[in-house]
C-alpha cells in the first residue's frame, strides 16, 4: 500500500467523479420526491436511455451531439411519462405509484433492448478531452476531471436556482407544503411537471456523460440504481445538501473501501446503509426533519 | 388478521383439484411447469404475508429464495450433509438473514422499505456473483434430491416431485394462515393499520416486524431448497432482482392481503410467461405493461376483484343461512 | 404515582415547556386547563416519551423513566388516549380492545393461538367494553360507528392495558353535550385507583371531575391547586378571556 500522496490524490479524484456522477442522478430523485411524494424507481432506466441517445447521436455527429442530445431526448420521454401515466397516477397515493415505476422498470429494459438490441453500445471521449492534466502531483484523464466539473457546475446552479430565484422559493415552498403552496397561488401541478421533467433530464445527461467510461447495456440502468437509491436514503430525501451529502459519502467509502478493503469492499457500503437505516431512518438531511 | 371466506375456500379447492389432475395426467412438461408454479406459489405466500398482512413492500424475497436454495446446493454438495439436514440448514440460515433485514429495515416505510429491501437484496446478488466459494456465474451442479425411498416415493420422477411439492406448498399455506391467525399476526395487522398506536399501548414494534420477517424468510428459503431440488442446479440469477420484481408482480396480480390470490397469480404468471416466452423474448416488457395495468385498475389485482365484486354477495348468502341469531349476540369467530 | 420535575422543551426559538413540575398521588384525577398553545399536548408527549425534554425528569410509580423509550413506558403502566382518534380502523370495536388487551397480557406476540380467543384477553375486553359503554358496538366496525363512540372507542384502547396511569388528552373534544354528561358517568365507571391526568377545555366537566386542578399558560405552570381556589380566581378569566389592558 503506497504512502505516495500522489496515489491518494488520485483515489480522491477517482472518489469525486463517482460522487459526482451519482450526484447528477439522485438529486432529479431526491427533488422529485420532496415534490411529489413519490420516488421515480424508473430514474436507473432514464440514465441507461441517455447513454443509448447520446451513443446514437454520438454515431452520427460526435460526443457531443449525444451529450446536448440525451438530456433532451430523456426530457421528452419524461413528459410522455408523466402526462401518460404519473399524472394519472397522483391521486392513487405514493405506492401506487412507485409500483408503475417499478413496472417501467421491466418495460424500459425490453424497449431498450428492442430499439438497440442486446449487444453493448460503446461511445469515445471527445478528442477535446481525451488527454491527460497534470494536477496536484499527478496525471488525470481529463474526461474524469470533466465530469467533476460538471457535477460541481449543476450544483452550483441548483444551488442557486433553488436560495435565489423566484421559482426556486417555490420548489421549497412546494417541497414544505404543497397545499399550502397551491393555496398561495403557486401553480403546483406546473411545477411538479417542470421538476419531474429537468430530473429526467438530468438523469439523461449522466447518462450520455457515463457512457463512455462504461458499457451501454440495458441493466446499466438497475446497476445505477442501487447506488443511487443508497445515496438519497444516506443523504435524506428532498434536499439538495442531502444528495451532495450522500454521493460524495457514497463515493469515498466505495472508492477508499475498494483500495484498502478489497474484500470487504462491496459489503461496506451496505453495512452503512444498515447503520443508517438503524440509526437515522430518515437520512443525515432530510427537507422535513 | 385472516379469515377464511366461502370464496376463498372455493377457490381453494378449485386451485388445489386444478393441480391434482395435471398432477396426475400431464407429461414431462406439463409437469414442470406445474412444479415451477408451485414453488414460485410458496414464496409469493412468503412476501404477501408481509406485504400484503404486514405493510412491509419487500423486493428482497427472489434473493431470500436463492440465499435458500444456495443454502442447500453448499450445505449437501460441499460440506455433505444429507439432504434433511441441508434442507433445515438452509430453511434456518434464510430465515436468521431475513429476520436481521427485518430488524434493520423496522424503523423504515413504505418508499424507504422497498429501497432498502432491494438494496440488501442485490448485494446478496452481488456476493454470491463475485465469491468463488459459489462457483460464480457457472453456478453450481449436482444437487440431489431428497430421499423418500423410505415412504416408496421415488423424487427424481417428475410426478412425484410435483406432488411432493404440492404437499409443501399445502403445508406451507397452512402454516402461514396459522401465523396470520395468531396473536403475532393480529399484533401484526396492528402494526399495518397503527403502527404509532401499538407502540404507545407497549408493543416492542421492531421485534413483531422482525419475527414476521423472519418467518417470511423461513418459508422463502423452503422454496428456495425446492427450486434447487427441482432443476438440480443452482446460478446467481435466483437472486437477481427481477425474481423479486416478479414475485411482487404476482402478488399484485393475484391479489395482496389475500393469501389465496398470489396462489392464482403464481398459476397466471408462469403459465402466461410460457405462452408470450415462446412468442418472443421481451417478457420483462409483458410483466411491466402487466404490473402497470394491475396497478392502475385500482383493483386488488384477479381475486381482489373477485372479492370486491361478488365476495358481499356470496357472503350475504351464507349470513342468510344462520339469519335468526341476532348478530350481536354471536360470539366472535376467533 | 405520577411525577415531573422541572420539565423543559423547546423547538429552536419556541420555549415551549418551562419547568413543568407535578405530583401526582395514586387515585388522583387532575384536569389539565389552558389556552391553546399553552403546551398541554407537549406535556403529554414529553409523559409518554414521544418527545425528549431538554432538561428534567418524568417518574413513574417512583421510577425515574425518562430514559426510557414510549413502549418500555406503557409496558410500566402509563397509558394515553389522543386528542384525535388514533384507532386501527379496518377492525372492529372488539378487535381494537383486543389488541390493547393482549399486548398487556402478554399474548401479543405467541404463534399458538389467536389472542382474542384467550381467556384473559377476552375478560379484560368486556370489562372495558363495559366501563366505556361499547358492549352494543363490539362487532361493529370502526368506519361504521358515529364519532362519539370512537370517542369512546379511543379511551377504551387505552383502558385495555390496565394502566396505572392514563392520560386523556381532550376525551369530550367535537362531541355533543349530552356525550360529555355520559363522559362524566364513564369516569365513574373507572377504577377508583386508577391515576387520570385530562386535558380539558370543557370547564364543567373539568370542575365536576377534577380533585385537582393544574393551569398550563405560555409552556408554565401558574395554578396549581383545589378547583374551588381556580373557580373564584380571576387568573383563569383572564388567560382565556385576556384583561382589559390586552384590549
Amino acid at each position: 500500500m503506497s504512502l505516495d500522496l500522489g496515489f491518494w490524490t488520485l483515489q480522491a479524484l477517482n472518489a469525486l467523479q463517482l460522487s459526482m456522477l451519482l450526484f447528477l442522478l439522485s438529486i432529479g430523485l431526491t427533488v422529485i420526491f420532496g415534490l411529489m411524494h413519490f420516488v421515480n424507481l424508473a430514474h436507473g432506466a432514464l440514465y441507461a436511455l441517455g447513454a443509448y441517445f447520446a451513443a446514437s447521436a454520438a454515431a452520427v455527429g460526435g460526443y457531443w451531439a449525444g451529450f446536448f442530445l440525451a438530456p433532451v431526448a430523456v426530457a421528452g420521454v419524461g413528459v410522455l411519462l408523466y402526462s401518460g401515466l404519473i399524472q394519472r397516477m397522483r391521486k392513487s397515493g405514493p405506492m401506487a405509484q412507485v409500483l408503475v415505476t417499478f413496472g417501467l422498470i421491466f418495460a424500459l429494459l425490453d424497449i431498450t433492448r428492442i430499439v438497440w438490441g442486446d449487444l453493448a453500445l460503446g461511445l469515445e471521449v471527445p478528442d477535446l478531452l481525451a488527454g491527460r492534466v497534470a494536477l496536484l502531483g499527478v496525471e488525470y484523464p481529463a474526461y474524469r476531471l470533466f465530469i467533476i466539473a460538471l457535477g460541481l457546475a449543476i450544483f452550483g446552479a441548483l444551488a442557486f436556482v433553488l436560495s435565489r430565484t423566484q421559482i426556486g422559493a417555490m420548489i421549497r415552498a412546494g417541497v414544505d407544503n404543497d397545499a399550502m403552496a397551491a393555496c398561495l397561488g403557486i401553480n403546483v401541478e406546473r411545477l411538479f411537471f417542470i421538476v419531474f421533467c429537468v430530473g429526467c433530464a438530468l438523469a439523461g445527461l449522466a447518462g450520455a456523460v457515463a457512457a463512455p467510461l462504461l458499457s451501454v447495456t440495458p441493466d446499466m440502468g438497475l446497476q445505477i440504481l442501487i447506488p443511487t437509491l443508497i445515496v438519497i436514503v444516506i443523504g435524506g430525501l428532498g434536499s439538495l445538501k442531502g444528495a451532495i451529502a450522500g454521493s460524495l459519502i457514497f463515493g469515498f467509502v466505495q472508492t477508499f473501501g475498494a483500495v484498502l478493503a478489497p474484500q470487504l469492499a462491496s459489503v461496506l457500503i451496505y453495512a452503512l446503509l444498515a447503520a443508517v437505516l438503524v440509526i437515522r431512518p430518515v437520512g443525515l438531511f432530510p427537507a422535513k426533519g | 388478521m385472516f379469515r377464511h371466506t366461502p370464496l376463498r375456500y372455493g377457490a381453494l379447492v378449485l386451485l388445489a383439484s386444478a393441480a391434482l389432475f395435471q398432477a396426475f395426467t400431464a407429461d414431462y412438461f406439463g409437469l414442470d411447469i406445474l412444479t415451477e408454479i408451485v414453488i414460485l406459489a410458496m414464496l409469493v405466500i412468503a412476501l404477501d404475508m408481509v406485504a400484503g398482512f404486514g405493510g412491509m413492500v419487500s423486493l428482497c424475497h427472489g434473493a431470500l429464495l436463492g440465499v435458500g436454495a444456495y443454502g442447500y446446493a453448499l450445505l449437501s454438495t460441499k460440506v455433505g450433509l444429507t439432504p434433511v439436514a441441508a434442507m433445515g440448514g438452509a430453511v434456518v440460515i434464510t430465515g436468521a438473514i431475513a429476520w436481521v433485514i427485518g430488524a434493520i429495515c423496522a424503523r423504515s416505510h413504505g418508499i424507504y422499505f422497498i429501497m432498502a429491501t432491494l438494496a440488501f437484496g442485490q448485494m446478496g446478488y452481488s456476493y454470491v456473483f463475485e465469491a468463488p466459494l459459489f462457483g460464480g456465474d457457472d453456478g453450481l451442479g449436482g444437487i440431489a434430491r431428497l430421499d423418500l425411498s423410505l415412504i416408496g416415493l421415488d423424487l427424481n420422477d417428475g410426478r412425484s416431485f410435483a406432488l411432493f411439492s404440492l404437499g409443501v406448498l399445502a403445508a406451507i399455506y397452512g402454516v402461514a394462515v396459522l401465523i396470520l391467525r395468531s396473536g403475532l399476526g393480529r399484533s401484526l395487522s396492528g402494526v399495518r393499520h397503527n403502527e404509532q398506536r401499538m407502540r404507545a399501548l407497549g408493543l416492542t414494534v421492531w421485534r413483531v416486524k422482525a419475527d414476521v420477517f423472519g418467518l417470511s424468510g423461513l418459508i422463502s428459503g423452503l422454496a428456495g431448497v425446492m427450486a434447487a431440488q427441482h432443476v438440480m442446479f443452482v446460478s446467481p440469477g435466483l437472486l437477481s432482482w427481477t425474481v423479486s420484481g416478479e414475485a411482487l408482480v404476482v402478488v399484485i396480480l393475484g391479489g395482496l392481503g389475500t393469501l389465496v390470490g398470489p396462489l392464482l397469480g403464481a398459476a397466471v404468471f408462469v403459465l402466461l410467461k410460457h405462452e408470450v416466452g415462446a412468442l418472443t423474448s421481451y417478457w420483462h416488457l409483458v410483466v411491466g405493461i402487466l404490473l402497470i395495468a394491475v396497478v392502475m385498475s385500482r383493483a386488488n389485482g384477479i381475486f381482489g376483484w373477485i372479492e370486491a365484486r361478488f365476495g358481499a354477495r356470496i357472503e350475504r348468502r351464507a349470513a342468510d343461512a344462520v339469519r335468526d341469531i341476532d348478530p350481536r349476540e354471536v360470539k366472535t369467530d376467533a | 404515582m405520577l411525577e415531573t420535575r422541572n420539565l423543559d422543551k423547546s423547538f429552536g426559538a419556541v420555549h415551549v415547556t418551562r419547568g413543568v413540575s407535578l405530583r401526582l398521588e395514586r387515585g388522583e384525577r387532575r384536569v389539565i386547563l389552558g389556552p391553546n398553545g399553552a403546551g398541554k399536548t407537549t406535556l403529554f408527549n414529553l409523559l409518554v416519551g414521544e418527545l425528549t425534554p431538554d432538561s428534567g425528569s418524568v417518574h413513574l410509580a417512583g421510577e425515574n423513566v425518562t430514559a426510557l423509550p414510549v413502549a418500555r413506558r406503557a409496558r410500566q403502566g402509563l397509558s394515553r388516549s389522543y386528542q384525535k382518534n388514533t384507532l386501527f380502523d379496518g377492525l372492529t370495536v372488539e378487535e381494537n380492545l383486543g389488541l390493547a388487551a393482549a399486548i398487556h397480557t402478554g399474548h401479543a406476540t405467541t404463534l399458538r393461538r389467536d389472542s382474542l380467543a384467550r381467556p384473559e384477553v377476552r375478560e379484560i375486553v368486556a370489562e372495558v367494553a363495559n366501563q366505556v359503554n361499547l358492549m352494543p358496538y363490539l362487532h361493529a366496525r370502526v368506519s361504521e360507528v358515529s364519532y362519539g363512540v370512537r370517542r369512546q372507542l379511543e379511551v377504551g384502547v387505552a383502558l385495555a392495558t390496565r394502566p396505572l396511569v392514563l392520560l386523556m388528552d381532550e376525551p369530550t373534544s367535537g362531541v355533543g353535550p349530552e356525550m360529555a354528561k355520559g363522559f362524566h358517568d364513564l369516569l365513574n365507571n373507572l377504577p377508583r385507583d386508577l391515576t387520570l391526568l385530562i386535558i380539558e377545555h370543557d370547564m364543567d366537566l373539568a370542575f365536576d371531575v377534577a380533585d385537582t386542578i393544574t393551569v398550563l399558560n405560555y409552556g408554565e405552570v401558574v395554578f396549581d391547586g383545589l378547583p374551588e381556589a381556580a373557580r373564584g380566581s380571576t387568573l383563569l378569566k383572564e388567560i382565556y378571556l385576556g384583561s382589559w389592558e390586552d384590549a
